[in-house]
């Protein structure tokens, strides 16, 4: 009797022993949590406000341009088109980063390093942009302030011999339908600030435009293979329109300024798609209708047609077709008494088609480097108002 | 008239798809970087830098349009 009863306080004492461990095992689990460096956030992977590079791309592009164009002076007679040779030599630069959970930073530094920056007028009396070299530095700022909620903002500064610019803008983005729909909206202001010169390339103090541009966009998934988006803008400008170096063939012998007006609004509209190809390859398509109060109206069509290879690497060419009527005051040889005038070739009725190919690849790798990112690309450009240019472009990068 | 037939075309055709969820397991060749609506970020740059600056019809697409003239 007395040995069952000490059996039964034993097992008693046993099942409080095992009790009071279960208790308080968790409250000496988080007592040596708080000494501990593998915090809950750690685990979780939580914010912190530390920088963490997601990626650096750099590009550099060759431009190299034939043609000429009647705001060019140099041409065999006052009245012909002088030449509007050029090349643009430009690398970039881009460094996306995250910021703790909730905030992205990217920083872009395009350079222009150009010939001839000004053949269409300047560079025939003087040399003073026969070489040109320009920069710039644009930061975007997003803020995730929700699953589906975006907020960016956006400032930019670019120097150039006799040229300075900002802009500053904000952008919002949400999506609806776990991400099948996403509605964007953004605004820009720019303001340019630059020399003034006359068609004989002496400078004339200081002059100065503005302008602001709105779009709103809708991104929808439309099957599991296809996704398309249609985006309207505008851009309001007002301010001193022209390089106001270009001039114009007159009438009565001899060149004179552009004449141009101190405001100018555009709309554009913009339909893009994509579709998935049963073959591993995808085909792009894109349209935009612009018109403007200067009388401009244009239409460019272009596709793209993609096939990969390996999981590694794709290939893409692609077409562009764009046409434009001309502003309403274009002209190859102005009255004396015309209140508008330009003979600026971009600004004329033209047709131009570019056909390009790329190839692209992304090598994954081990370590602290996920993906080598290289890509090569070549395009032709040709307008019908003797304009040509063929361009190389190179990438690299890495992803983190 | 041709340019707001399809815009309009354009516009119908997202808001009626909006009606069927495609579900995010059933999205999968759509994050292969081919089907992206846009071209990586520096090579739209300088593609959207050559049209800027070489025709006339630059600007309502979110970006700065530059001078009243082509160039920038």
């Amino acid at each position: 009797m007395v040995a069952a009863v000490a059996n039964r306080a034993a097992r008693a004492l046993q099942s409080l022993v095992v009790v009071a461990i279960l208790i308080a095992a968790p409250s000496r689990a988080l007592a040596d949590d708080a000494g501990s460096s593998l915090t809950d956030d750690r685990i979780l992977d939580a914010s912190d406000s530390a920088v963490h590079v997601q990626s650096v791309m750099t590009r550099v592009t060759s431009f190299d341009q034939f043609g000429h164009g009647f705001q060019a002076q140099g041409g065999p007679t006052p009245m012909s088109p002088g030449s509007e040779r050029l090349t643009v030599f430009e690398p970039q630069g881009e460094v996306v980063a995250t910021q703790g959970d909730r905030i992205t930073h990217r920083v872009w530094i395009p350079v222009d390093v150009v010939t001839n920056a000004s053949p269409d007028a300047i560079d025939v009396v003087s040399s003073a942009s026969r070489h040109v070299e320009a920069g710039s530095i644009d930061w975007t700022t997003t803020y995730r302030a929700s699953r589906t909620t975006d907020l960016s903002m956006r400032s930019g500064l670019h120097l150039e011999n006799p040229f300075r610019s900002w802009d500053s803008g904000m952008a919002i983005r949400r999506s609806y339908a776990d991400e099948a729909t996403v509605v964007s909206a953004s605004a820009l202001a720019v303001y340019d600030w630059f020399d003034r010169f006359n068609i004989h390339g002496t400078r004339e103090g200081k002059t100065d435009r503005n302008g602001t541009t709105g779009s709103l966009g809708i991104t929808q998934v439309l099957t599991p293979t296809t996704v398309a988006s249609v985006n309207y803008g505008f851009t309001a400008q007002e301010g001193t329109m022209g390089n106001t170096w270009n001039s114009v063939p007159l009438a009565t012998g001899g060149r004179g300024p552009e004449l141009l007006p101190n405001e100018r609004m555009r709309h554009a509209l913009v339909a893009r798609a994509a579709q998935w190809l049963p073959w591993n390859g995808a085909l792009r398509l894109y349209y935009r209708f612009y018109a403007d109060d200067w009388g401009i109206v244009a239409h460019t069509v272009e596709t793209q047609l993609m096939q990969r290879l390996t999981p590694e690497l794709y290939v893409g060419g692609y077409y562009r077709f764009h046409t434009q009527t001309g502003a309403s005051f274009f002209t190859t040889l102005a009255p004396l008494d015309a209140t508008l005038r330009v003979a600026d070739s971009d600004l004329a009725p033209l047709d131009s088609e570019t056909i390009g190919g790329k190839i692209v690849m992304d090598l994954p790798l081990s370590g602290d480097i996920r993906v080598l990112h290289m890509e090569v690309a070549c395009e032709r450009y040709v307008r019908t108002n003797d304009l040509q240019m063929n361009i190389v472009s190179w990438a690299t990068g890495f992803r983190f | 008239m041709k340019g707001r037939a399809f815009a309009l075309i354009a516009v119908l055709a997202v808001a009626v798809s909006a009606c069927a969820t495609v579900p995010q397991n059933r999205r999968a060749h759509l994050a292969d970087p081919m089907m992206s609506l846009t071209d990586e970020p520096l090579d739209a740059a300088r593609r959207q830098k050559l049209y800027d600056v070489r025709e006339g019809a630059a600007g309502g697409d979110g970006a700065s349009a530059g001078g009243g003239c082509g160039c920038q």
